[in-house]
């Protein structure tokens, strides 16, 4: 894992290998009368097919970190790289799938349209995808839902079209923003495993922001802890779990040692509080 | 007893006392005429009123056509280059503030036929409708957004998918307001335009001739025209998205003021903000030349200019435009100010009494699109023709939209902070004082900024039909004298004072209300 802090990572060849490359990454936002660092020297790469997750308190920039890889922002120093190309580039070729903790769904199109908009903003022919958005519709279990639009559907209902359509490009990268931070601690957990599962059949490269620990260790392969003041990654822990991971982890003694130790080290930025 | 059949026995109720009142003669003598003189004039003449009416409606519609499209296109236009909106504020708040009544004129000395009534309307539908096209392009749900550029969409992909169709309910809602506004507008270019046919001529033509059936029958037809305009655009908006539309354009959606908007240094501020102030003359003169007129009848900005400041009577032409401003505009203000109180006080009393409020938005929905022109015979007909004529039909143009706009305020008052006043004693008197009349404060801003233009509009057409003093007064005298260049520094003084009146309530507001 020493291998990103490596300053020579830009010319190495292995590049297909790595899909995300975050290398001395800054961020600074002007308010009237001050700035606020939300990113400093950030450093971090994501391989192909590894689930990592982002851990850290409000304010620790584990947002940004997810819009500047997206393209939806433009760091202040350092690189991005996704496959080698500008994130710009990259996601211009539909080969990026995103979804926030507000599904950010448009509330005149059904189901099955919202599930098409990345299509169209592409310029693709939906015609070509009709049996694909079919498919994601039942992975996702809105079967019978196709054609409702999403002021009919229940908080989870909507996430899973949101998270349908995130897919519906056949995506090399799943770029998440606490996308199950709006809903209950029941309805999120079974939301957890039905990721997990749309995960392991798809084996997506996904980079998961949450504020959940369990949701962290129980997903990731790895978790990458974050802090703020200024928003920097302090520590990058491996998860240790065979998949798929069942929901009986959630009561294993070796899954909370882990989720214990993230807590600690999420609190030790604490203490002026 | 249920609600449809008590709102019967009320209207029957209303219409038989009417009735009563105008048989008996109890109010203003012969001057208001029972409902049945009304409704048998409309059945005796129904064929001549047919033709003014079809007049009338097909300048209406075919000026609403052309303004509400150029009003749709210039917003998208806007909301895709905000440059453009920013240099293009002097002319929309001129269009806001112009009163239609000084350009009628004009429009009658550079065109003929039915153009200057279709112009003319135009013109008003294409404020309403522009502001309320770009606040509903504008303020979208920013989430999506992201979902479309991450797909590398750019801003024509944020139009299309996003902006367009949320901007539906917005655009209706402009429509809404603009149908009303289109029958003023047509109305107005009829006046001083010749033309013989149109509700318009029709009025002016029945002034003299003692028949209050007469005045209150085309009054009442063209108000419920407006009416029907407005209401169908709200069922038709209602029909197309499915769900309630707002019932007025966005309170607080009129434009801010000449001038940059954030993002620009103070060098590029100046320059735009200078951009802004110039536009609406560069228009004035590119307009003019295009149309290759007469320059003894088509008066440039500088031809006015030089009219009222250095030709040979200048001085003389700026001692009549003083008088006759001097005796407008304190009608206009005390107009204004006593038509905004009383709306004040009455939303105040319905946020105490909802009842107050339940009964009076309907009516008050349907009469601030009264076509005002229509009111004002009847205003002249029960007032007499002296300052309290201008001043009863200027209260009466600002009552209903500041009243509709007022209420819609105090409505927006969080429950909560109505419950923590409540939390401690039950006195809605002191909640409304401490609460509901601060948080509407806004509101009483943006209701002045609305109404201003109209008092100026409403005390001048009283002038022109009916006291015959003030600009009104004016205007109607220098057309009779094919004055053509007072008729222009009439107009142009006009535009200027309501842009003044408009931008000084913008100023006041910003000293009094600091966010």
């Amino acid at each position: 894992m020493n291998a990103e802090a490596m300053p020579s990572q830009l010319k190495s060849g292995a590049s297909h290998e790595r899909d995300v490359l975050v290398d001395s990454v800054g961020r600074r936002f002007t308010a009237p009368g001050k700035i606020f660092t939300a990113l400093e020297n950030v450093s971090l790469t994501v391989e192909r097919g590894e689930f990592v997750a982002l851990i850290g308190p409000s304010g620790c920039g584990k947002s940004t970190l997810l819009r500047l890889i997206a393209g939806l922002d433009e760091p202040d120093d350092g690189v991005i790289r996704i496959r080698g190309a500008l994130p710009e580039q990259f996601r211009n070729r539909g080969e990026l799938g995103i979804a926030f903790q507000d599904p950010a769904l448009l509330p005149w199109r059904s189901v099955r349209r919202n599930i098409s908009l990345p299509l169209e903003v592409l310029g693709r022919r939906l015609s070509e995808y009709k049996d694909r958005i079919q498919q994601l519709i039942e992975l996702v279990g809105l079967e019978g839902f196709e054609d409702s639009t999403p002021g009919q559907l229940s908080g989870g209902m909507r996430q899973r079209a949101a998270i349908a359509r995130a897919l519906v490009t056949n995506p090399s990268l799943l770029l998440l923003d606490e996308p199950f931070g709006a809903l209950d601690q029941i309805l999120r957990r079974t939301m957890n495993l039905e990721l997990q599962d749309i995960w392991m059949r798809q084996r997506t490269t996904t980079v998961l922001v949450t504020h959940g620990i369990d949701e962290a260790v129980f997903l990731a392969d790895r978790v990458v802890v974050m802090q703020s003041g200024p928003g920097r990654i302090v520590e990058k822990i491996p998860v240790p779990f065979a998949r798929p991971r069942d929901p009986g982890l959630f009561r294993d003694e070796e899954f909370h040692r882990l989720c214990d130790r993230l807590s600690t080290l999420l609190h030790a930025g604490d203490s002026h509080r | 007893m249920n609600r449809p059949l008590r709102s019967l026995v009320v209207t029957i109720t209303v219409f038989a006392l009417w009735e009563l009142v105008g048989r008996l003669h109890l109010i203003a003598g012969r001057a208001f005429p029972p409902p049945s003189a009304i409704v048998a004039d409309w059945v005796q003449n129904a064929d001549v009123y047919a033709v003014h009416i079809a007049a009338t409606l097909r300048s209406a519609s075919i000026g609403f056509i052309i303004g509400t499209t150029i009003a749709i296109l210039a917003a998208v236009v806007f909301v895709q280059v905000p440059l453009i909106e920013r240099i293009s504020r002097g002319i929309s708040i001129t269009l806001f503030a112009v009163p239609p009544i000084t350009i009628g004129p004009i429009l009658v000395i550079c065109f003929s036929g039915a153009v200057p009534q279709i112009i003319l309307a135009a013109i008003t539908v294409y404020f309403p409708t522009m502001i309320a096209s770009l606040v509903g392009l504008r303020e979208i749900d920013p989430r999506p957004i992201d979902v479309i550029r991450t797909y590398g969409g750019g801003s024509y992909s944020v139009l299309r998918f996003v902006r367009l169709r949320a901007a539906l309910p917005g655009i209706f809602a402009g429509l809404r307001v603009a149908a009303p506004a289109a029958m003023l507008g047509a109305i107005l270019g009829e006046f001083g335009a010749g033309t013989r046919w149109g509700l318009g001529s029709f009025l002016l033509g029945s002034l003299g001739q003692a028949n209050p059936g007469r005045i209150w029958g085309i009054g009442l037809a063209a108000t419920a025209i407006a009416a029907i305009g407005y209401v169908g655009f709200g069922i038709a908006g209602r029909a197309v998205l499915g769900r309630t539309t707002q019932v007025t354009v966005a309170a607080n959606s009129a434009p801010d003021r000449l001038g940059a908007g954030p993002g620009a240094n103070v060098a590029q501020r100046i320059v735009i903000s200078l951009a802004a102030l110039v536009a609406p003359f560069i228009v004035w003169w590119a307009v003019l030349a295009a149309l290759e007129l007469s320059p003894i009848i088509a008066r440039n900005p500088a031809a006015t200019f030089d009219y009222l400041l250095f030709a040979e009577h200048s001085a003389i032409a700026r001692a009549k435009l003083a008088a006759a401003f001097s005796t407008t505009l304190p009608a206009a203000g005390l107009g204004m100010i006593l038509g905004l109180a009383a709306a004040f006080m009455l939303a105040a009393l319905s946020v105490l009494r909802p009842a107050v409020a339940r009964a009076l938005m309907p009516p008050s929905l349907v009469l601030q699109t009264m076509p005002l022109v229509a009111l004002t015979p009847i205003i002249v007909l029960i007032f007499g023709r002296d300052l309290a004529a201008t001043l009863a039909v200027t209260i009466s143009v600002v009552f209903f939209p500041a009243f509709v706009t007022l209420a819609q305020g105090l409505a927006t008052v969080p429950g909560a902070a109505l419950d923590l006043v409540r939390a401690y004693g039950d006195r809605p008197i002191r909640s409304l004082f401490l609460v509901s009349i601060p948080y509407s404060f806004p509101y009483l801003f943006a209701a002045a900024r609305l109404v201003a233009p109209r008092a100026l509009l409403g005390s001048m057409i009283a002038e022109w039909l009916a006291t015959g003093t003030g600009v009104g007064q004016l205007l109607n005298a220098s057309r009779g004298q094919l004055d053509y260049g007072m008729i222009w520094a009439t107009a142009m003084a006009s535009v200027i004072v309501a842009v003044i009146a408009y931008q000084s309530v913008t100023l006041v507001e910003r000293f009094i209300i600091r966010t």
